[in-house]
């Protein structure tokens, strides 16, 4: 491709396509969650000690108090939407290179049995996107395939 | 922060035109533009300069120590430097470092410098890949949500929240128009506000195209000195009194108390003797990525309990005759250079100030 000025030189653009295969290790906090998630098709949060609060998905320290949250429970499947992001723009799933197909709708849902705010965000399957709305009660689909990624989660969707 | 060993003040500054495309300059053309802006806002020379800051995030364009590949636009070559990268935040970082450098005494003269250039890669993609790997990547959508607009609609109903949107990028269209070296000068009419706001494509919920800041090239430049710098050189000064930094987790936990810009913002007024943010600060330059953020920020920022920045933007105060003029330059929304974006703001301050002068000594923070 070039961009040429009038009167003036080519002025040549050069076009490259990046693509990188990537492996991350989860470790043993979150590498427990997504094995839960592929093996028993449960959410499990670890739950800080000290203040009570769950982290979805777990962290090794409770953010707020600064100790290790070593306690793990089993929360939901069913919960409530939090927030919600319905995306109309089209833009490429990294993990893929892929570009999504639009409308989707993202959801945080606050799992039933949460203590604090740690709502699990995942894609939500909903129809009817002007039925999305805040406090809508929803569950959690399990892939049929799983492989500890947070594809084993195929989606919420509403509980009507 | 507020240890200092000597004072810092920003003695001149620089900037690139920013635009969707500057194909016709390579990235170190692109930051010398500014470097030789800045150095001649403030009667330097590169020989002056003791330390180069470089920030941008390579993962826009994928080029790797870009510090070194622009050495012959930056000016950096034998010299010392330090290569920051924060995200949308890396013009502040730069601005915040190179503060530090100088107010310790490290280094006398220190020229920050951000950069991007957009669009040799994919901003969304780039900003997707900032998500946490094992959980959001693949639902991360870049910057893009819709639940600033949501909490607004929420707390001040859907008419007069959107409404609120729209004017403010307005707004920030009407400032952009009168500063040249903007991205986006689109002359919107207020005329028009409804049909602005409707006839443009959705991105998330209620985000807009048009409410969302621009994908820009650009890069900008900004040149820190000691007391005694500026005493020697006769500069012309805008003092740093203060910055602060605020790491919170605030994407994984909801309503976790005050939002991180509150935080900042309360800890900065408190060690600075601001108890009235709208009547003490005369001009404010806000990191504003879209009008839905700006118009929330803004309430963050100046501290408000109630609706007063949704007034502050229905009648017109943040306009630039406003008694309270937000981002003269037409701000993020009208051009987004990302390692660029904050610097921009910081040197926009100090150019205000120094234009402002009269007898009193300005400030910026």
């Amino acid at each position: 491709m070039s961009n040429k000025k009038e009167g003036g030189p080519e002025l040549i653009v050069s076009r490259q396509i990046l693509s990188i295969a990537q492996r991350f290790s989860t470790g043993p906090v979150m590498g427990r969650f997504l094995r839960e998630l592929r093996d028993n098709k449960r959410i499990m949060a670890n739950k800080c000690p000290k203040c009570g609060r769950h982290q979805l998905p777990p962290r090794e320290v409770c953010a707020l108090c600064s100790v290790e949250a070593t306690e793990w429970e089993e929360l939901g499947p069913e919960g409530a939407i939090r927030d919600y992001d319905i995306v109309y723009y089209s833009s490429p799933d990294p993990l893929t290179g892929e570009t999504r197909e639009t409308p989707y709708v993202l959801c945080w849902a606050q799992l039933d049995r949460t203590q604090g705010d740690a709502p699990l965000w995942h894609l939500l399957n909903a129809p009817d996107l002007s039925k999305v709305r805040r406090g809508l009660r929803v569950r959690v689909v399990f892939s049929e395939e799983r492989d500890g990624t947070m594809g084993d989660i195929k989606y919420f969707e509403i509980i009507e | 922060m507020k240890k200092k060993n000597r004072n810092v003040a920003i003695i001149g500054s620089g900037m690139s035109k920013f635009s969707s495309h500057r194909e016709e300059v390579n990235q170190p053309e692109l930051i010398h533009e500014a470097v030789v802006e800045a150095l001649e806002d403030a009667h330097l020379t590169m020989d002056d300069v003791d330390c180069v800051l470089h920030g941008n995030m390579e993962l826009f364009e994928m080029v790797h120590q870009p510090d070194m590949w622009h050495v012959l636009g930056t000016g950096a070559w034998g010299k010392p430097g330090v290569r920051l990268t924060t995200g949308g935040t890396t013009g502040a970082t730069l601005a915040c470092a190179a503060d530090n450098l100088v107010a310790s005494g490290l280094h006398d003269v220190v020229l920050a410098i951000g950069f991007e250039k957009l669009e040799e890669g994919h901003a969304t993609g780039g900003i997707t890949n900032m998500a946490d790997p094992l959980w959001g990547r693949s639902l991360q959508t870049g910057a893009l949500t819709g639940t600033a607009a949501q909490k607004l609609i929420e707390q001040f109903g859907e008419e007069r929240a959107k409404n609120a949107a729209i004017k403010m990028r307005i707004i920030m269209d009407e400032h952009a128009m009168r500063n040249e070296k903007a991205h986006r000068r689109l002359r919107l009419d207020r005329k028009y506000m409804k049909q602005i706001a409707t006839q443009t494509p959705p991105l998330v919920g209620e985000l807009r195209m048009i409410h969302m800041c621009s994908q820009s090239d650009g890069a900008c430049a900004v040149i820190f000195a000691s007391e005694d710098k500026v005493a020697q050189l006769g500069a012309n000064p805008a003092w740093v009194v203060d910055h602060e930094t605020v790491h919170r987790e605030e994407t994984l936990i909801f309503n976790s108390g005050k939002s991180t810009h509150r935080v900042a913002a309360e800890r900065l007024y408190a060690r600075n003797g601001i108890t009235d943010p709208i009547h003490q600060i005369d001009v404010f330059e806000m990191y504003d990525p879209s009008a839905w953020w700006g118009v929330d920020w803004l309430g963050d920022f100046l501290l408000c309990e109630s609706d007063e920045h949704v007034k502050m933007v229905e009648n017109d105060q943040i306009a630039i005759e406003g008694e309270f003029p937000l981002n003269p330059s037409g701000g993020v929304q009208a051009s987004n250079p990302i390692g660029a974006t904050a610097l921009v703001r910081v040197a926009e301050a100090a150019m205000q100030v120094v234009a402002r002068r009269a007898n009193t000594r300005c400030r910026v923070m």
